[in-house]
């Protein structure tokens, strides 16, 4: 497998939600597959309920901030989140939401006209019939390999997730999984506020 | 921007392929650094950004196997004072701290500058460009430069982890405590660093035993002048030092303008990213060493160009250092903004302006204001920093507000109890161990001012034992009133649960030689009323806060103290695990947010009609806590029996 080229990436979600965790996923598979890493994490107060958000880059590039409006990637665990972060994505980027609900439609028109792909997924939901809440994290890590877009294959994921948290494991792999099932249709796509009937 | 990895020639550390690649935060890659050049006693206290640096050392110190002592100590001076004494024995040491740190270990640094050292003595004191958690945005390299000790500024975090060998052959050659400082932003940075494959670092052949020095480790004053001279020339030969190249970078392309960069820390790679980013190529010094500053890289630098643009956070280390004034731009001329973290959007909006003064032609990232607009157009709710569900001191303070109400006065401290001010529990906090001396100091204006108006403190268990003890022996010795509620979880749990003098294991595991009490310390300062009580009882606690009241007030009374005892949920959830309260509530519930705003717990929230409240379950710890809040009583628990 090949290493992902230059990428930068946002994560985020609230304290408590596994952004770190999802974070030490991408990270890893990024150097499994002999990418550089930078990886810019809130600490601190963040886990008393506050919003995290993790800066991820892969590639030569040492600065551990990303500019707004040049984020390639911007995943989101939940909606409140993702609109606190979108001016980080850069036009023709992609934004990955956790959500039962759409972003507004007065968001989704400025998406549009700025070639950004959003993707919703509601992953609470998946992760609960799962057996647990807390894996919506790895559904998205899951969906995001399935949407073809960070260059770092399915099964380079599977790999890494098996050596984090072996305890949760089986679990996990089938989160990964479910995501991945959930995002190899839409690759392609773009959600676009006219075919969400 | 590469880094080349620099050659240390009394390491010999395998750089074949085969070694791992790990992904370290930036503190643990100090830690490897530390292990890795031969530190034999690493201190700190906990403090973010840097607390996971002791945590680097242990994890390192463990995998190789190598003899470290590491320490947690009491506070930050007691840290740095011990790595010192060890330095003076002839062996390599180290001490951790956030820049606030350095504040209380100021008065050893100042005076070891003087002394000098003799294994080599890394300070390593992280800054919080934001500030993101403290209580300023200081520059540490601002301290070195008053105390006169060399400060390196690592810009990575592998950076960061091959400067410790250059901290400490600096520290030996000139024998001076050496500071490293790294930031936030590479603290709490991860980066895939190579381990090397074995550490066969040897210790110093002197002997590694105390020598008496009367001229240094005793100078009285006369000698200290002496020493001051000596220290003046050691910063003039370390200013001309040839730290090593491979952290400089002279970036000159080829384009030749008239603008150009002088750089140091995680800025210097910010600024680079927006250059890339503003597709321009400017000439950019990247500085490894701010203070003291090579005036000679610096002048021929400078020399070439029309305009300098110093980019450099929090503060003016640099920019102060240069004796060519016309040419710079930096803080003091307000192109760079005085206070706040230098992010890429500021960095590149301040590139951009210059460029545009002087006529250079840029393509900056444009921002989307249309989308910008809408979005903030809209409300999200506001994220602080909460108290967790469950935790003993939000009781604690909910009792506290209870009796006293908000005609009191509230000095507060730091720490997770800090968050005592969203339930209005506290209003004020400076410094480690403030709150008592705050407590004494109002204690005295409410006498000249004839404000009656009961006092309550508020302090936790670590801060108490950092710098707690001497208020207390002086609010007690002279007769100041108040009460001080020790909030005391059985750790110190804001930076990540460290042990404490209290606790029975030390830093890397080991046993404790011995427990310190809080109870016998507070006895010790002269106090008479002592309780004890558990902070989810209610009754008692408020029933002993009364009675506390009592004692500041009655004519053979004085400081009463009340010890909120209950472990921290997080770090001890087994405690709270047979007491399970799961709580509803009721339909009568009339949505007036008392518990919402009073009690604050982060499991109590809003339906989405706003008319009433309602428990949620993903957050809910069922402490049972909140039956107490809602005065009304339309918060009960579940099987009433």
């Amino acid at each position: 497998m090949n290493k992902p080229n230059e990428l930068k990436m946002i994560l985020t979600g609230l304290g408590g939600q596994g952004v770190v965790f999802l974070t030490q996923l991408l990270a890893r598979t990024a150097l499994s597959l002999g990418s550089t890493v930078m990886v810019s994490e809130t600490h601190g107060m963040s886990q008393r309920g506050g919003s995290v958000i993790s800066h991820l880059r892969f590639g030569d590039s040492e600065s551990p901030l990303i500019q707004k409006g040049t984020a390639d990637i911007l995943i989101a665990l939940n909606l409140d989140e993702a609109l606190r972060t979108l001016m980080y994505v850069r036009p023709n980027g992609y934004l990955i939401i956790n959500s039962e609900k759409y972003l507004p439609e007065k968001i989704e028109k400025h998406l549009t006209r700025l070639g950004i792909q959003s993707f919703t997924i509601p992953a609470d939901q998946i992760a609960l019939d799962l057996g647990s809440a807390k894996m919506a994290n790895v559904i998205l890590a899951g969906f995001l390999s399935g949407l073809n877009i960070c260059g770092i294959q399915y099964e380079a994921f599977r790999l890494t997730l098996s050596t984090l948290a072996p305890q949760y494991s089986r679990l996990n792999l089938k989160a990964l999984e479910e995501g991945f099932q959930a995002g190899v249709p839409k690759t392609y796509l773009s959600v676009s506020a006219a075919s969400r009937q | 921007m590469n880094v080349k990895h620099a050659n240390n020639a009394s390491i010999m550390a395998a750089q074949n392929n085969s070694q791992p690649i790990e992904l370290l935060l930036g503190n643990e890659a100090i830690g490897l650094g530390l292990v890795e050049n031969g530190c034999r006693v690493a201190t700190a206290y906990p403090g973010t950004p840097s607390s996971e640096v002791l945590q680097g050392v242990i994890r390192f110190k463990k995998h190789y196997g190598r003899d470290v002592y590491t320490e947690w100590s009491v506070n930050e001076k007691v840290a740095f004072e011990v790595a010192l004494a060890v330095s003076w024995s002839g062996l390599r040491s180290s001490v951790a701290m956030k820049q606030v740190g350095l504040n209380v270990a100021a008065d050893p640094l100042f005076s070891a500058a003087y002394t000098g050292v003799e294994g080599g003595f890394i300070v390593i004191s992280a800054d919080d460009p934001g500030p993101h958690s403290s209580q300023t945005e200081q520059d540490s390299r601002m301290i070195a430069m008053t105390a006169k000790v060399p400060v390196l500024d690592p810009s990575t975090p592998r950076e960061a982890y091959m400067m410790v060998g250059e901290a400490y052959r600096i520290s030996e050659k000139y024998k001076v405590p050496v500071i490293l400082r790294p930031t936030t932003r590479l603290c709490h940075a991860v980066q895939d660093i190579q381990l090397p494959t074995e550490i066969l670092f040897n210790d110093l052949g002197n002997g590694n035993k105390f020598q008496r020095q009367p001229t240094r480790w005793t100078a009285t004053p006369k000698f200290r002048y002496l020493l001051h001279e000596e220290l003046n020339q050691k910063i003039i030969e370390i200013q001309e030092e040839n730290v090593n190249d491979d952290f400089y970078s002279n970036y000159h392309p080829s384009s030749n303008p008239s603008v150009g960069i002088i750089s140091s820390g995680v800025v210097f790679q910010t600024a680079m990213q927006a250059l890339i980013d503003l597709n321009v190529q400017l000439p950019v010094l990247k500085i490894a060493m701010p203070y003291p500053i090579s005036q000679s890289r610096v002048s021929e630098f400078i020399q070439s160009l029309d305009v300098v643009l110093i980019l450099e956070e929090p503060d003016v280390c640099i920019e102060l250092q240069l004796p060519e004034r016309q040419k710079v731009r930096g803080r003091l001329d307000g192109t760079v903004p005085g206070a706040g973290e230098l992010t890429p959007e500021i960095v590149s909006s301040i590139i951009d302006g210059l460029l545009t003064q002087e006529g250079v032609q840029t393509q900056p990232i444009p921002i989307d204001r249309e989308m910008e607009e809408t979005l903030n157009s809209i409300e999200l709710p506001v994220r602080k920093p909460r108290l967790c569900p469950g935790c003993g001191h939000r009781s604690a303070f909910f009792t506290i507000k209870k009796e006293f109400g908000p005609k009191a006065i509230y000095p507060g401290d730091i720490g997770c109890y800090t968050l005592g001010m969203n339930l209005r529990a506290v209003d004020t906090f400076v410094d480690m161990g403030g709150s008592i001396t705050m407590a004494n100091g109002f204690f005295q204006a409410s006498k000249i001012n004839q404000d009656t108006r009961p006092i309550i403190a508020t302090i936790g268990d670590s801060t108490f034992l950092h710098s707690g003890i001497e208020p207390l022996i002086n609010a007690v010795h002279t007769g100041a009133r108040f009460i001080l509620v020790i909030l005391d979880n059985h750790t110190t749990a804001m930076t990540g649960f460290q042990p404490t003098a209290v606790n029975k294991t030390l830093a890397d595991g080991r046993d404790a030689a011995h427990t310190a009490s809080i109870i016998d310390l507070v006895r010790a300062c002269g106090v008479d009323f002592i309780k004890t009580a558990d902070p989810y009882d209610h009754e008692e606690f408020q029933a002993y806060l009364k009675q506390a009241d009592e004692h500041t007030k009655k004519d053979t009374g004085g400081v009463a103290i009340i010890i909120s005892d209950r472990p921290c949920i997080l770090y001890d959830p087994d405690f709270a695990a047979d007491r399970q309260i799961p709580v509803m509530v009721t339909e009568e519930c009339d949505g007036c947010k008392y518990c919402l705003e009073v009690f604050e717990c982060p499991g109590l929230s809003l339906t989405p009609d706003g008319d009433r409240v309602e428990i949620d379950v993903r957050l809910c710890v069922n402490c049972g806590q909140c039956v107490y809040a809602c005065y009304k009583g339309f918060i009960v628990p579940v099987n009433i029996e």
